[in-house]
């Protein structure tokens, strides 16, 4: 017997907001987060479920004025499937690609793996590469306010964000790549399908004459949060990638994560894993 | 039909060895098949029990009043309403605990309108434990002053097993080398799609209908009689379609004498259903174990002897799991020809989880480690790998020091068939010359093989089945067979078989088993048995309605029956397949006559085996059979990711019968066996399971399957129908030993441990670089 009692599935975004402005409320895109965690205990519903599915205007990718906007509803599928981000950020299909299995995809939203905020969140990477900013709205006084958090600030610990209760993440936002940026996303796992990463990397910048600029790197499942990796990036900023340029951003890897042992993996290995994903895809961008 | 085809001529043919469908599977593949999961019988009420959750306490106290007064719920049981009535191999089982000994104990049970009512009721029982210190491996269960987990067995030792043949200290003296080494096989599950479920439904005269997806219906009654109080001649089997068993349904568990409890006292129809947590925690395990194996060789490369002594975690109860050794001790004697042999097998009892029978049974874990020895002596002794194995190879006529007789062996020939095929010899010294090279990918190969059981085994006083065949008046057969269906195949194969013989298509035999109340004796569906045995029975009974028909038939055209076949729907002269009379036909003319007689014949095969015995000594299957596996590996020596490229196997199946269902299973058992050696494990800290899911569990993925090629070799069984053997325990028994054995081709590190998952194998690979 379920602690839920009123269900909603709203079609617009106002409505939505107004009941999350009034109480406790609990929302549901994919499903694929919420339902394990409230079947396993860790987790249980509020008194009021709200669909965000049916709400208009929230999937879709476009790309507005120099940007590229992923509507909160978009699938992992239709990430991994769209056009213009394979053309413009192919991380992120690269991401998609790795990223559970094709029945989860098709559930899976971006906005729901976002919110989740897991440590091992696998689409959180190559957003925190691609610099991006996500959009909350809330109801304010009648009216819809919106604001823009930086990723890398969104998120406070395992399962907790700067998000309040009375706010929706609407889209994300990054700026459209440069023509010269290179980014590339692993996570480990030989299984090519339904693996949760144990470790997961990001690197991208962009490659001018064989020198690698405005670096960013991003690790997953290696600390509290998905993080960006500041001492990697600093021994990566403006260098030419030398072997010795890759061993001294190994080394900088390796302090930029705080891993601990689980059940998935030990604090050793992923060290291990830290240390040769970032020599391997340092070597990916060298090659290109 | 037209009687223009009286004139025709009907050439013989065979089905045996083609690809027959199995009849269920468009229902399955559609979506239409109603899996006892999916029953709901008219009344029915929702079963849930309450599981201890923690290794080892007393029960101070059980409330279940609001559980009680929740609207909805029907009864709420523990263990003091219920007579003290056990159950388990040696009866140290109960329905429901008075004191918790393993995190799954069952200490309460509800029966509900509604799933969630129940659910809800279980949450509502307030249990009061006092926790006890536990133990929680086979060696601490040993230790001085160990806490005592069954009161009957105040040292926790559990079931122990013996051989011993030849003189093994003269045998180790004469030794060139010796092995020693300790190897510990994990625990694994079955994860079967289906999860355990039982619907329990007494009657008004007090007979019980189950609803059951167990394998062995005929001693299931016997074994689940004695916990209910009741006649094993009141119980009705009935086994649905099942998601799977693999050997998790060979024994009575808690849950199912529970549903019959609650379904008595209610009076209602009781459905238990686990979730897939419930599943994890509450189901059967592989019979986990720490093997120390010695063997030993001449530098001639002769095996001189080999010693085993496994110590096995028994858990809190006794299952099938701790009588694994009857198994292994074969594989220890059998595997090869080892003229000397001891073997001893001590089960402990512990509070963690406990272990039934699953595919392979003991010969998984025993295989693992000796087909890794023979691949150690091989290298030691600098011999050429596939000489050394074929000096010590059977063949045909040998006996092996248990009595195995081993009629026809092609060990032989499924190691060069397997070898050849995959260029075995050179791609070894290939992958070994270039372990030391630079690279990070490596790749390896690696060979082994077994010995298994393939005509039944004899480990209760009878391994026979019995069938009864009828034909009605369209020539149409029905065939009632003991023989159970868990998706195995044997639907497909009898199908076959009593069309082989009567000359009907497939689609016209009608299978009748999976009730108790229906069909006729069969010991159950497990050890590779039921294509020989069943098989064996549908020919026999179709070969008496056959018999029967073309007596009829030679008194009626005036030729000898002898001169008489039976062909594509006719009876046909034997020499030119000249039609004689359409059967159907000839089927109502036999039944409407003076003398009227119609088609209904009956068979009770036991194959010629003995009895396993109390000292081990017996021929205990009607034939045994080899494979060889070999694996192609590629090693990420960074990531110790290990990729499975190719198999090739070549297995002795005595004679194809249904093509398709033998390659299936091949495919299905070496999916388990790759799991097995390489991800799935179940984590216990302190006797609590940590990943009782799909997500930490991990079963292999359809993209990790690799290529299979199969070699079938056809040994010609005498025993078995038109020459055929056991065949689906060896795939998962062979391939976990292969891979391992390749792996350390690539890497040159031996893993004795499975699973040999990606940081087990970086570790190792990083520690040797450190040292
Ligand atoms: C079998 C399986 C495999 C998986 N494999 C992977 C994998 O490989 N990689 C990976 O990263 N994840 C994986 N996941 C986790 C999950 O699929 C993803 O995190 C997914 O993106 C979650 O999206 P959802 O729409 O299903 O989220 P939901 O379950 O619907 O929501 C997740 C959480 O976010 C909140 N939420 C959702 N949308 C919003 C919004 N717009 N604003 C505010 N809050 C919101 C919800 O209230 C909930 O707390 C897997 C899950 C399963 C079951």
């Amino acid at each position: 017997m379920s602690e839920i009692e009123q269900y909603l599935a709203p079609e617009n975004l106002a409505s939505a907001l107004e009941v999350m402005a009034a109480g406790a409320v609990t929302l549901v895109a994919g499903g694929t987060d919420l339902t394990p965690q409230i079947n396993e205990g860790r987790r249980s519903y509020a008194p009021t479920l709200i669909n965000i599915r049916h709400i208009e205007g929230l999937s879709g990718i476009s790309a507005p004025d120099g940007h590229i906007r992923i509507g909160c509803l978009t699938t992992v599928s239709e990430i991994r499937q769209s056009d213009l981000l394979t053309t413009a950020a192919p991380i992120l299909c690269e991401a998609a690609n790795h990223f559970a299995s094709e029945q989860i995809r098709n559930a899976a939203t971006i906005g729901g793996n976002i919110c989740n905020a897991s440590p091992a969140g696998d689409m959180i990477i190559p957003l925190l590469v691609l610099g991006a900013r996500v959009e909350l709205a809330s109801w304010k006084d009648g009216g819809v306010v919106v604001r823009q958090v930086a990723l890398k600030d969104f998120f406070t610990g395992p399962g907790r964000t700067v998000r309040r209760d009375d706010e929706l993440l609407t889209a994300v936002i990054f700026a459209r790549p440069a023509e010269n940026f290179i980014g590339y996303f692993r996570k480990s796992g030989p299984r090519p399908a339904l693996e949760i990463s144990t470790v997961s990397l990001g690197i991208g910048g962009n490659l001018t004459d064989g020198r690698f600029s405005d670096v960013r790197v991003a690790f997953g499942a290696v600390g509290p949060t998905p993080m960006r990796g500041k001492n990697t990036e600093a021994a990566l900023e403006g260098k030419i990638l030398t072997p010795d340029v890759i061993q001294a951003a190994v080394v900088a890897a390796r302090k930029d994560v705080t891993p601990i042992d689980d059940i998935r993996a030990t604090e050793w290995y992923r060290n291990h894993l830290v240390a040769v994903f970032t020599e391997e895809l340092l070597q990916n961008v060298c090659q290109n | 039909m037209s009687e223009q085809v009286a004139f025709q001529h009907i050439e013989k043919s065979s089905l045996i060895g083609q690809r027959i469908k199995k009849p269920d599977a468009p229902a399955k593949a559609i979506g239409k098949t109603r899996y006892i999961n999916d029953m709901v019988l008219p009344q029915m009420l929702y079963g849930k029990i309450l599981h201890a959750g923690r290794p080892h306490a007393e029960i101070i106290d059980i409330d279940i009043s609001a559980a009680s007064s929740l609207p909805g719920v029907h009864l709420v049981i523990t263990a003091k309403d219920i007579p003290d009535l056990k159950l388990g191999f040696v009866k140290d089982n109960a329905p429901l605990k008075d004191k918790v000994r393993c995190e799954r104990d069952e200490v309460a049970a509800v029966a509900a309108e509604s799933e969630a009512i129940a659910a809800e009721a279980i949450k509502l029982i307030r249990v009061t434990y006092k926790d006890l210190p536990g133990v929680f491996s086979a060696e601490d269960g040993l230790k001085d002053g160990a806490p005592v987990i069954q009161e009957r067995f105040p040292d926790n030792k559990s079931l122990k097993f013996e051989f011993h043949h030849g003189d093994l200290a003269g045998a180790e003296a004469g030794s060139d080398i010796v092995l020693d080494d300790v190897f510990n096989v994990h625990y694994v599950t079955h994860c079967c799609m289906g999860t355990s479920c039982a619907i329990a439904d007494f009657d008004h005269n007090g007979k019980l209908t189950i609803y059951s997806q167990t394998q062995y219906p005929y001693n299931y009654k016997m074994d689940l009689a004695p916990a209910l109080g009741i006649d094993p001649g009141d119980i009705r089997v009935i086994q649905p379609p099942t998601g799977g068993s693999f050997g998790a349904k060979l024994d009575v568990y808690p849950f199912e004498p529970v549903a019959a409890i609650l379904a008595q006292k209610t009076g209602r129809p009781v459905k238990i259903l686990f979730d897939r947590q419930e599943e994890f925690i509450n189901s059967p395990t592989r019979q986990p174990a720490r093997i120390h194996l010695r063997s030993g060789c001449t530098k001639d490369g002769i095996l001189t002897f080999r010693a085993a002594d496994v110590l096995m975690d028994n858990g809190a109860y006794t299952s099938w799991g701790p009588t694994v050794p009857v198994i292994m001790m074969r594989t220890t004697s059998g595997h090869y020809r080892v003229p000397v042999v001891d073997f001893t097998g001590q089960a402990v009892y512990s509070n963690n989880a406990y272990a039934g029978s699953f595919r392979g049974y003991g010969n998984v874990q025993m295989t693992y480690a000796t087909a890794q020895h023979m691949d150690m002596l091989a290298e030691k002794l600098d011999m050429d790998p596939i000489e050394f194995r074929l000096k010590n190879a059977q063949k045909s006529g040998e006996t092996t020091p248990q009595k195995s007789f081993l009629r026809e062996c092609a060990l032989a020939e499924c190691l060069t068939t397997a070898a050849d095929a995959a260029d075995y010899v050179a791609k070894l010294k290939k992958y070994t010359d270039e372990r030391s090279e630079e690279g990070r990918y490596k790749r390896g190969i690696g060979l082994a093989s077994s010995i298994h059981n393939a005509g039944g085994a004899k480990i209760h006083k009878s391994d026979g089945c019995g069938t009864i065949l009828k034909m009605d008046d369209y020539a149409r057969v029905t065939v009632i067979t003991g023989a159970s269906e868990i998706g195995q195949g044997i639907d497909a194969v009898i199908g076959q078989i009593v069309s082989e013989e009567l000359g009907v298509p497939p689609e016209h035999v009608t299978l009748v088993n999976n009730d108790s109340d229906l069909g006729p004796w069969d010991v159950g569906v497990h050890a590779s048995r039921t294509t020989f045995i069943a098989g064996n029975g549908a020919r026999r009974a179709a070969i008496k309605a056959k018999e029967q028909i073309l007596a009829a038939a030679s008194k009626q055209a005036n030729v000898s029956a002898e001169e008489l076949d039976l062909r594509g729907g006719y009876v046909v002269q034997d020499k030119d397949g000249a039609v004689v009379t359409r059967l159907d036909k000839m089927l109502r003319q036999m039944h409407f006559q003076p003398e009227p007689d119609v088609v209904m014949v009956s068979d009770y095969y036991e194959p010629n085996s003995e009895p396993e015995g109390r000292d081990h000594i017996s021929d205990h299957s009607a034939a045994y059979a080899h494979a060889v596996h070999i694996a192609e590996v590629v090693v990420d020596t960074f990531t110790g990711e290990v990729k499975l490229e190719k198999i090739t196997m070549a297995q002795d199946v005595g004679r194809v019968i249904n093509r398709m269902g033998l390659e299936a299973q091949m495919e299905g058992g070496v999916a388990f066996g790759i799991g097995f050696a390489l991800s799935e494990e179940m984590l216990f800290e302190q006797g609590r399971l940590k990943n009782p899911n799909f997500r930490d569990y991990k079963v292999p993925t359809a993209p990790e399957m690799p290529e299979i090629e199969m070699h079938f070799i056809e040994s010609d069984c005498a025993e078995g129908p038109y020459g055929a053997k056991g065949i689906a325990e060896l795939p998962t028994i062979v391939i976990a030993p292969a891979i391992a054995n390749a792996v350390y081709n690539a890497t040159g590190i031996r893993f004795f441990n499975p699973p040999m998952t990606p940081e087990k194998v970086a570790r190792a690979i990083w520690e040797k670089t450190q040292q």
